[in-house]
């Protein structure tokens, strides 16, 4: 009886695939901060005159997500990405706009609405440190009013799913960041919630961790049909997991499209790698190359990405034993992104 | 039923994190013991010169004291405004808001297991220690009166689990609480005869402490546990039920009004 309802659910999930399952018009928050001068005499003054400043976090925001989507919130620090995940979750109030989650008014804070999503801040926990993870769950079971035997089976999926039979028993505080990260979700996952907003949830973990995570939420999307919306500042997160990505910066969305797209348009140079087995000295270069290294039997050459097809004419006449076409450093393809931000804030 | 399912498991996970730790659960236990044995110590003393203070016999003293160090023991939602409030400051209160239960009923239902943990060993250091000094416990012998008492501790340790929380949630206006917490601790220790015996009080002065709600939280409970003041219960109950909602009613308009202007920054 409970896998058939699961299955009507996912069977809903995926009809309901072309439904804005979160829209925004015109959404702006803006907070209000205490300024005080610095020093003794600025705090006396401030006793007596409080100076406030206005800070617009998210401006004007226009923004949907359709049911099934996996979507990525790319920004620097400050740029409203965490605020408009608040506010989706009902955390915070906006300031002015509208504001639509599975047909709830987020902030209203309604029971019904708060049971049909979850949370995962990379950066705060929802686990008992000195309980274990079951008792935990045990706890949801009943926040979410989950039957006995839906908790077992979605305890059981994740359990297998995460690999995580062993981490179930010991106290959460004894467990590594990852293995604590991969409880998080199961956590947040039990009641099977509709939307998954998760916050830097690769935040401080290795490499071996942040693949593990990547691979169990790319799962949860494709196997389960949940709407996952991401923020991480780790492009790798974005690129392999959204394909659809948003960036924001003070508080504007300046992208919304394809993440593909996205890293293409910005993706403007190639790094080519030519080993020789003789020396060679010097290398005629198209315009807009530009010699990285340079060694009389290896040469590193960044240049333009519509470039790249004229260079590797060049190099063959060297007869090169070996080349290697890289992508564009994914760090420089982020400064770009947000490069552009910044020139549209000031135009 | 469903609805008290939640709040029966939150309480059962505060159980379990109060037995986590054993060292806890050890010197609690020894708190308790040595607090009766100093009481035994010290009335033993004044009671070798007389026979009765203030009305009260050696037994008797020993009973209201064991009685209302126990009740004081008990009453521990202190920590509550104090969560709330630091939560509000560091961003951390967004855990509560997005889980589908009361956030109030989760407070409540925290303490409960907190309090039933200390209840539980509290309890039993305490007979053990009235068995071993063979202190004849003197009881309300009134059925109706210890109901009295035990329906006004229970609403007590409520009332001040809603005046903490309706406390802690005034961060969202105030950002700093401290000030209100001071003046509550004070009000406490006067209204209880903490700061103050309450004798030394002209008789209007303590009719007005009469109408506050502190007086009915462990002093009055623990003076009809021992079989006094059986007059007053009635009029206790009454007067800490209305206290109850009135604050129930204060809660909902804090909090209606001012979580708006929760920014939950920090994280």
């Amino acid at each position: 009886m409970t896998k058939v309802r699961e299955w009507q659910r996912m069977d809903n999930r995926k009809r309901g695939k072309d439904m804005n399952i979160i829209e925004t018009r015109q959404l702006s928050k803006t907070y209000r901060r205490v300024v005080k001068r610095e020093g003794l005499g600025g705090s006396v003054r401030s006793l007596f005159r409080r100076e406030y400043e206005e800070k617009q976090a998210v401006r004007d925001m226009d923004f949907s997500v359709r049911e099934g989507e996996f979507v990525g919130l790319i920004g620097p620090n400050g740029a409203g990405k965490t605020t408009l995940i608040k506010m989706l979750t009902g955390i915070i109030a906006p300031t002015s706009g509208e504001i639509q989650v599975m047909g709830f008014c987020p902030n209203d804070l309604k029971n019904d609405f708060k049971r049909q999503y979850a949370i995962v801040m990379g950066q705060k926990s929802q686990l008992f440190f000195e309980l274990t993870t079951n008792d935990t769950l045990r706890m949801f079971q009943e926040i979410y009013g989950l039957k006995e035997r839906e908790f077992q089976e979605t305890k059981a999926y994740f359990t297998e799913l995460f690999g995580a039979e062993k981490l179930l028993d010991v106290q959460v505080r004894t467990l590594s960041l990852g293995e604590r990260m991969k409880m998080e979700l199961m956590a947040a996952l039990l009641h099977n919630p509709r939307i998954l907003f998760l916050d830097e949830p690769t935040i401080g973990l290795d490499a071996v961790a942040s693949r593990q995570i990547r691979g169990f939420l790319r799962e949860i999307n494709q196997e389960r049909g949940t709407t996952i919306l991401l923020t991480s500042h780790y492009m790798e997160d974005i690129r392999s997991l959204c394909d659809r990505s948003v960036v924001i910066n003070h508080g504007q969305k300046i992208y919304d499209g394809e993440t593909g797209e996205l890293f293409e348009k910005y993706q403007r140079d190639r790094q080519v790698t030519v080993s020789f087995d003789q020396a060679v000295e010097r290398t005629e270069l198209p315009d807009g190359a530009v010699l990285v290294e340079e060694t009389p039997y290896k040469k590193v050459i960044r240049v333009p990405r519509e470039e790249s097809g004229a260079l590797l004419q060049r190099l063959m006449g060297y007869g090169p034993k070996d080349v290697i076409v890289e992508e564009d450093e994914i760090g420089r393809v982020v400064e770009r992104i947000y490069g552009e931000g910044e020139n549209r804030e000031e135009r | 039923m469903r609805e008290m399912r939640k709040y029966r498991e939150i309480m059962h996970v505060y159980i379990k994190s109060q037995l986590a730790w054993r060292a806890d659960v050890v010197f609690n236990m020894l708190f308790t013991v040595a607090k009766i044995l100093f009481a035994w110590l010290l009335w033993g003393m004044v009671f070798r010169e007389r026979n009765t203070v203030a009305d009260f016999t050696f037994h008797g003293m020993l009973s209201y004291y064991i009685v209302s160090s126990f009740l004081s023991q008990l009453e521990m939602s202190g920590g509550i405004s104090g969560e709330i409030s630091a939560r509000i400051r560091n961003g951390t209160f967004s855990n509560y808001m997005v889980m589908p239960v009361s956030i109030e009923g989760y407070f409540a239902a925290m303490e409960v297991g907190v309090v039933l943990f200390y209840l539980c060993f509290d309890l039993l250091a305490a007979m053990v220690w009235i068995f071993v000094f063979r202190i004849q416990f003197l009881f309300a012998r009134s059925a109706v009166v210890l109901g009295c008492a035990l329906l006004m501790t229970v609403l007590g340790l409520f009332f001040m689990v809603q005046l903490n929380y309706f406390l802690g949630i005034l961060t969202l206006k105030y950002e700093e609480i401290s000030t209100f917490l001071m003046i509550k601790d004070n009000l406490v220790s006067l209204v209880t005869g903490t700061i103050v015996p309450l004798a030394l009080f002209p008789e209007g002065v303590v009719g007005v402490m009469r109408l506050l709600p502190f007086y009915y939280v462990t002093y009055l409970p623990s003076m009809l546990f021992t079989g006094r003041c059986a007059e007053e219960a009635v009029r206790g109950l009454v007067v800490l039920g209305l206290w109850c909602v009135l604050m129930q009613w204060a809660i909902v308009v804090t909090w209606r009004k001012y979580r708006v202007k929760y920014d939950g920054v920090g994280v």
